[in-house]
């Protein structure tokens, strides 16, 4: 490599490729937890959630990293936004595998109870697709690619889905007196956990997107703000319907 | 220097010696993209690393065969590196959950010239059959002697008892229990049967005789469970081979698809024909069978929920007829499952000419 700052690319190299390794250890920990909660695996899910700290410990490090080289190399243009994802994305993977120790801790609580076939089968469903969603988060890191990175925000909406339909399913379970309350009250939560590791792989696509063209999601929602504020002169309060129905989902940006 | 002064020496125009030259470059790159080539084809992941760890030779074989699965491998082999420099061999290896559930073994050595060389292998197969050695011994174990175990404790109970109402209790158990046994026997007599006999017979046999006769020996437990049987008329289609076997394995077929499904449910029975095949198809909306299950079902003995076993009933062998059934005509066993959804088996064997 013949250039100036042959250090600072090596280490930005080095750092981007640390976060796609914790990326993996999240992408091959999803299918871990999701047997740990479906085989009421004790140990398997001891072993997860004392793994969470060697995430941690890696998730500082690559933190400190990125400030080093923000410090010293004082990077400018597309570097700079390659530093500034990279915080970003660590803060995602590292929650991501907390929510994965929580799958671990719900299959402690409800350990001992049967549960529906159709229960399972959508728990697997829901780990293999939040999987994909991670597979996917990284493949559009590694190769740099906006248009995939784009694609991941669809692909969660199927995951969303089977939130939906899992909760549906529990309901139905209870009422049929097959799972307890607390059982049941467990596994929404658990769906929940599922459904937020998508968003956080979502979030690193965004954070790709940003990277590769500048792009982030929040300018929607911040300029639809500005323009309220110039247009009115005043801040918005909440019954001032500044965002339309249709665009007041849950992660609205 | 010197040989840059032995080349100014050289009288311009030797053009014998540049065609030398030439004629040895070429030998040498060829030989270059033949060991390249050999090493592509090889079935492991080979890296070759100069004594700083720089990656001089890495191979084009993808070995986990996913993106983050490559990360993972990757990782190891820069973590064994170091080893094999500081002159130790070192192995470890990586297990991707899938599914399909892979072992990949990196092993790093240490080379004379400095350098390491790390191959990565793909030894999911192996440890498969290893799982499968261990737990056909365990099952085979449980199967066998459950039953007879149950029967002995039976029959002491009964040796000691004098209540008339205990006794007659206590041998209706005993009479389950043996049936439990002979069962287990009959199955794997079955099985050993149709392992090592083939198909000796090839007759032509007409594919709705065989579905019709399958049918009815499950007739009686389906209607016990509630379950409708939904038998498409099958067309005129003729397969050769052992009309016994070929009842047995879409009856042990059929047989699960009732005992797994939800009562009041269908089992839709269809036969057709694909691609020269006639494909025997049982689906049924009953509990299914988990992704990572299903490379193993058709194991002698392999329960997918071994506390749910006794409940059904079955000894577990009967996929494993329906496997060797299909082997023995040249035929596979197909299947399609989701949890809680069901499941659809498909038989397939050859039309007759």
């Amino acid at each position: 490599m013949n250039e100036l700052r042959k250090g600072f690319h090596e280490d930005l190299d080095e750092a981007k490729s640390e976060l796609v390794r914790l990326a993996a250890l999240v992408t091959e920990a999803i299918p871990r937890a999701t047997a740990v909660l479906l085989d009421g695996d004790l140990e398997g899910a001891d072993l997860l959630i004392r793994a969470d700290d060697e995430m941690d410990a890696r998730a500082i490090d690559l933190e400190e990293r990125c400030y080093h080289i923000l410090a010293l190399q004082a990077p400018v243009a597309s570097d700079l936004r390659q530093v500034i994802a990279l915080l970003r994305m660590v803060a995602e993977v590292e929650r991501s595998n907390d929510l994965l120790c929580n799958i671990c801790k719900a299959a402690r609580r409800i350990y001992g109870h049967e549960l529906d076939p159709k229960l399972r089968g959508i728990i697997s469903r829901m780990g293999e697709q939040a999987q994909q969603l991670y597979e996917a988060a990284i493949e559009s890191f590694v190769q740099n690619d906006a248009a995939k990175a784009a694609a991941i925000d669809d692909m969660d909406s199927y995951l969303d889905g089977l939130q939906k339909q899992f909760v549906q399913a529990i309901f139905e379970s209870h009422a049929a007196g097959r799972i307890d309350l607390q059982v049941a009250v467990q596994l929404a939560v658990v769906a929940r956990f599922y459904e937020r590791i998508g968003d956080h792989a979502v979030n690193i696509g965004e954070r790709v997107r940003f990277v590769v063209t500048g792009w982030v999601p929040e300018h929607k929602g911040a300029e639809r703000y500005r323009r309220f504020v110039e247009g009115t002169g005043q801040i918005p309060r909440i019954d001032d319907a500044m965002v339309p129905p249709d665009d007041s989902g849950e992660d609205a940006s | 220097m010197g040989l840059l002064q032995r080349r100014r020496q050289q009288p311009v125009g030797d053009s014998a010696a540049i065609d030398d030259a030439r004629v040895d470059l070429d030998a040498a790159r060829r030989e270059l993209i033949r060991a390249q080539v050999a090493l592509d084809s090889l079935p492991l992941g080979v890296v070759l690393v100069d004594h700083r760890g720089v990656v001089v030779i890495r191979n084009a074989r993808n070995v986990a065969g996913s993106g983050h699965g490559d990360v993972l491998v990757q990782e190891a082999i820069d973590r064994l590196v170091p080893t094999a420099l500081a002159g130790r061999e070192s192995h470890t290896s990586v297990e991707l959950y899938g599914p399909p559930k892979k072992v990949i073994q990196v092993s790093a050595a240490p080379l004379s010239d400095g350098g390491a060389i790390v191959s990565v292998e793909d030894i999911s197969e192996r440890s498969r059959l290893d799982a499968v050695r261990t737990d056909f011994v365990a099952n085979i174990s449980h199967e066998l002697k459950t039953p007879v175990g149950a029967l002995a404790v039976l029959a002491e109970a009964i040796a000691d008892e004098t209540d008339i109402d205990v006794v007659q209790r206590l041998s209706v158990k005993m009479v389950d229990e043996a049936h439990r046994a002979a069962t287990a026997i009959d199955d794997l007599l079955e099985l050993s049967r149709i392992e090592l006999g083939g198909t000796a017979v090839s007759d032509p046999v007409q594919a709705a005789d065989v579905l019709g006769d399958a049918v009815v020996r499950s007739l009686a437990s389906a209607e016990q469970r509630n379950i409708h049987i939904d038998l498409d008329e099958p067309a005129a289609l003729t397969v050769r081979g052992d009309r016994r076997q070929l009842v047995s394995a879409l009856s042990n077929l059929i047989d699960n698809a009732v005992k797994y499904s939800e009562p009041g449910s269908d089992v839709h029975i269809a036969a057709e024909l694909v691609d020269g095949l006639v494909n025997f198809s049982i689906s049924d909306h009953g509990v299914g069978i988990p992704s990572r299950d299903l490379d193993r079902i058709f194991e002698r003995f392999y329960r997918v929920d071994r506390a749910r076993s006794r409940e059904t009933g079955g000894t577990g062998l009967g996929l494993a007829i329906v496997r060797h059934v299909a082997t023995n005509h040249e035929g596979d066993v197909q299947v399609k499952s989701a949890e809680g959804e069901g499941s659809t088996f498909t038989l397939r064997i050859p039309v007759a000419p």
